[in-house]
């Protein structure tokens, strides 16, 4: 066989298992709705159609930027109206890719893409609809140029995937127990139990949402894909702001190229950097719901001066951070903004703890369960603490000791995991956003 | 070089993912309960592969076979050689496919089904399928009887790789766990649940009226099937209704199953008609107010079927084979032994 012949052979083989991935991602989302299915690929056709058009006609930017936010903020607002509408799964995340590659076409950052099939998988590649990460076009294009699966590529993939999994289902469904008992109750668990409830609430949803991120990229890199990351143990970070920089990256890149950058950035004062500031968080606030609109505008308010309360104690900074953004996390806790708010006034009217101790078996988790959970999340935290040299150590491994690895985590997952009969078994949750 | 690389390569992962499957399988043995001291019914199932073959009589059905006939006592009276493949809740897609597997161990000359179960058309919880599924071997009986029973709730991947739906007992471990790690000690007689206990008959439940008395249409057809069953292996099948004094069957019920019998030639003893033949006095004969027999009741009931049997079905008495019943004596001693006790 001739080098020409191989060269085709190989071509014709990766378009096959892209067109497989791209089929297999639109009959995964059929299985939520057909309807859905419809509105994705609309919005695909639609964003597609334009973006070639964008080059000549510029300003046909503006009503697919409008649609785009139309459909973003309907499914926001109009439940609030009384209007029983349910959001296509994924709606937020797609929307935003549709949105950026718009605007990047029409500013002239790269050209249109041709064809179907790679635009058709970077808007709806499966594994990363739901909850990300965001990509770029150029991002997801140059993962789709570079995929290749190997030995390397499939043994990361697997112990990320399982990684996420024990996040997903060793740490985060324990506290989410706790947590669902005591936001059950607002009027019965105050003090010292909705301090519990933030505390463990910050925990579970770090552990769901990164725990989904690292399957999303464990079945990519299995795939030949590498995606972008999201997280950057963010609970390290030394203030609000820096927070938000290693959470969510791939939606705080998205916010800052599309909506603070076009704001005017930190170029036009003091004052316009902050009020551009908050002008993002509320943006971001709305994108995660309506009802967190109060919470993005404290973020905002808490980026603008969090900065100014850093101590010279990096242990106590994180500390304070992370109580910081646990208070904040109430806002998802609690089904409205007043039960948040009456919530974090509690943990100063209301003196519990005596009782919370005594009680502490009776919300949902038993003697062992706790243990294992404090296990579990003091193992994320030690991951998290040593997760570049582990990196580095995982990459250099033998095959052996990298399936050892894939193994241990996947017994984990099996014994330590929350699962099965007895058990009902919560959406990630930053999949409903 | 590259070669001797790569084998060993995969020499070593192949062995991580060994030691995988060895890990899995001693987990997956020590998270599963062990019934030997609480819910003992559980390991009822599995104890039959110990004694499987040689017997003339099969008995399949819930707990008014396992509690209520004694299969030593059978021996004692006509030298019948039988075993009870009762287990709680036993439903009659269970029995029929209990009986599927017992096939393939040995092919006894009489089958008897108790018809309590007629009354049940769909399972009535996980947790008994369990008890009767879980220890079950592997083969296609087993199969059919897990997909035949799975509620809405259960996954065939669940009986398949038990860890599944007990790894979260790792913080209910006990002693007994440990223990019995490697096998779980017989606690029946030839399937039969030994209960000394006496509790006598009080207040009864209420005896409620119906919308129908019908059995559902799945229960007849199993009822064909085990009949067929039989039938393609030559043994012939034994209506009964062990006695009770919970009102849980009805003339109706009765009737229906009476009908039954006579169009395709069976034998139906209700023995609920003959408890006062049989000698059976609730004040002394049960453990538990009147719905199952203690040792004293099972011991009446069964010397009296050992009588039916004897007389209406050509079994042999194993009392005067000489091997057969050096096996049986040492069962016997240590049945009198357990029932002395």
């Amino acid at each position: 066989m001739g080098p020409l012949r191989v060269a085709l052979v190989r071509i014709g083989m990766s378009m096959a298992a892209e067109i497989g991935i791209l089929l297999c991602s639109l009959a995964l989302y059929a299985r939520y709705g057909m309807g859905a299915l419809a509105y994705l690929l609309g919005v695909g056709i639609l964003t597609y159609g334009v973006g070639l058009l964008l080059p000549r006609r510029r300003w046909l930017m503006w009503p697919l930027i409008a649609l785009n936010a139309a459909a973003l903020l309907g499914a926001r607002f109009l439940p609030l109206a009384g209007w029983g509408i349910a959001a296509p799964l994924g709606l937020s995340y797609f929307t935003l890719q549709s949105i950026s590659y718009t605007v990047d076409v029409a500013q002239g950052k790269y050209e249109p893409e041709r064809s179907v099939l790679a635009f058709g998988l970077y808007l709806s590649y499966f594994p990363h609809l739901f909850f990300g990460p965001i990509e770029s076009y150029p991002g997801m294009k140059a993962a789709l140029a570079a995929r290749k699966i190997s030995w390397d590529s499939i043994s990361e993939g697997g112990a990320r995937l399982m990684w996420g999994l024990f996040k997903k289902l060793a740490i985060a469904a324990r506290a989410g127990v706790v947590v669902g008992s005591i936001s059950a109750a607002p009027e019965q668990y105050r003090g010292a139990y909705a301090l519990l409830a933030m505390l463990l609430y910050a925990v579970e949803i770090y552990a769901d949402f990164s725990g989904g991120v690292d399957i999303v990229l464990g079945v990519s890199r299995m795939l030949g894909l590498r995606l972008s990351e999201n997280f950057d143990a963010p609970y390290f970070s030394q203030s609000v702001a820096e927070f938000w920089r290693r959470w969510h990256i791939t939606l705080g890149a998205w916010l800052r190229t599309y909506i603070y950058i076009p704001l005017g950035g930190n170029r036009r004062g003091k004052v316009r950097k902050v009020l551009n500031g908050i002008v993002t968080f509320l943006v971001s606030g709305l994108w995660h719901g309506s009802q967190y609109l109060l919470w993005g505008l404290l973020n905002g308010i808490f980026v603008a001066c969090g900065e100014r309360f850093k101590t010279r104690f990096r242990a106590l900074n994180c500390a304070l951070t992370f109580l910081l953004m646990s208070l904040l996390w109430s806002f998802f806790i609690w089904p409205d903004s007043r039960t948040a708010l009456a919530s974090i006034a509690s943990l100063v009217t209301t003196f519990n703890y005596g009782e919370l101790a005594a009680n502490i078996e009776n919300l949902g988790l038993n003697a062992g369960e706790w243990l294992a959970f404090l296990c579990c999340a003091l193992l994320l935290w030690g991951h998290d603490l040593f997760r570049a040299p582990l990196a580095r150590r995982f990459a250099s491994a033998a095959p052996a000791a990298r399936t050892a690895v894939i193994v241990a985590l996947a017994l984990a997952v099996l014994v330590l995991g929350m699962y099965g009969i007895g058990f009902e078994a919560q959406d990630f949750i930053y999949s409903r956003f | 070089m590259k070669k001797r690389k790569a084998f060993q390569t995969v020499g070593s992962v192949a062995l991580v993912l060994l030691a995988f499957c060895v890990a899995l399988a001693l987990l997956t043995r020590l998270l599963e309960p062990k019934y030997a001291t609480t819910l003992t019914e559980g390991s009822m199932i599995s104890q039959y592969y110990a004694e499987s073959g040689g017997h003339e009589v099969i008995f399949v059905g819930d707990c008014e076979v396992y509690a209520n006939f004694s299969p030593m006592e059978l021996y004692r009276e006509a030298g019948i050689t039988a075993y009870v493949r009762g287990t709680p809740q036993q439903l009659l897609w269970q029995s029929y496919y209990i009986l599927e597997e017992t096939f393939a161990y040995e092919t006894p000359k009489v089958v008897v089904l108790n018809v309590n179960a007629m009354r049940y058309s769909e399972p009535v919880s996980e947790a008994y399928n369990r008890l009767t599924i879980d220890n079950m071997r592997w083969s296609s009986a087993k199969v059919g009887i897990i997909l035949a029973s799975m509620t809405e709730e259960d996954s065939f991947a669940s009986y398949l790789f038990p860890i599944l739906r007990y790894h979260s007992r790792f913080d209910e471990l006990t002693q007994e766990d440990f223990l019995y790690f490697l096998e779980t000690p017989a606690n029946t007689y030839s399937g039969y649940q030994m209960n000394k206990a006496v509790n006598p008959a009080g207040t009864l439940p209420t005896k409620h009226v119906l919308a129908s008395y019908d059995f559902e249409q799945i229960c007849w057809e199993y009822l064909d099937r085990i009949r067929l069953l039989c039938q393609e292996h030559g043994a012939q099948l034994v209506l009964i209704k062990a006695p009770s004094l919970y009102p849980y069957w009805y003339e109706e019920y009765d009737a229906q199953i009476e009908d039954y019998a006579a169009t395709n030639g069976l034998n139906f003893y209700n023995f609920l008609d003959v408890a006062d033949s049989i000698g059976i006095d609730y004040s002394t004969d049960t453990y538990d107010g009147g719905l199952h027999l203690n040792l004293s009741g099972a011991t009446k009931l069964s010397t009296y079927f050992a009588g039916i049997l004897a007389q209406e079905y050509a079994l042999t008495d194993y009392r005067v084979d000489a091997a057969v019943s050096a096996q049986y004596d040492e069962k016997l001693r240590l049945y009198d032994l357990a029932a002395a006790q």
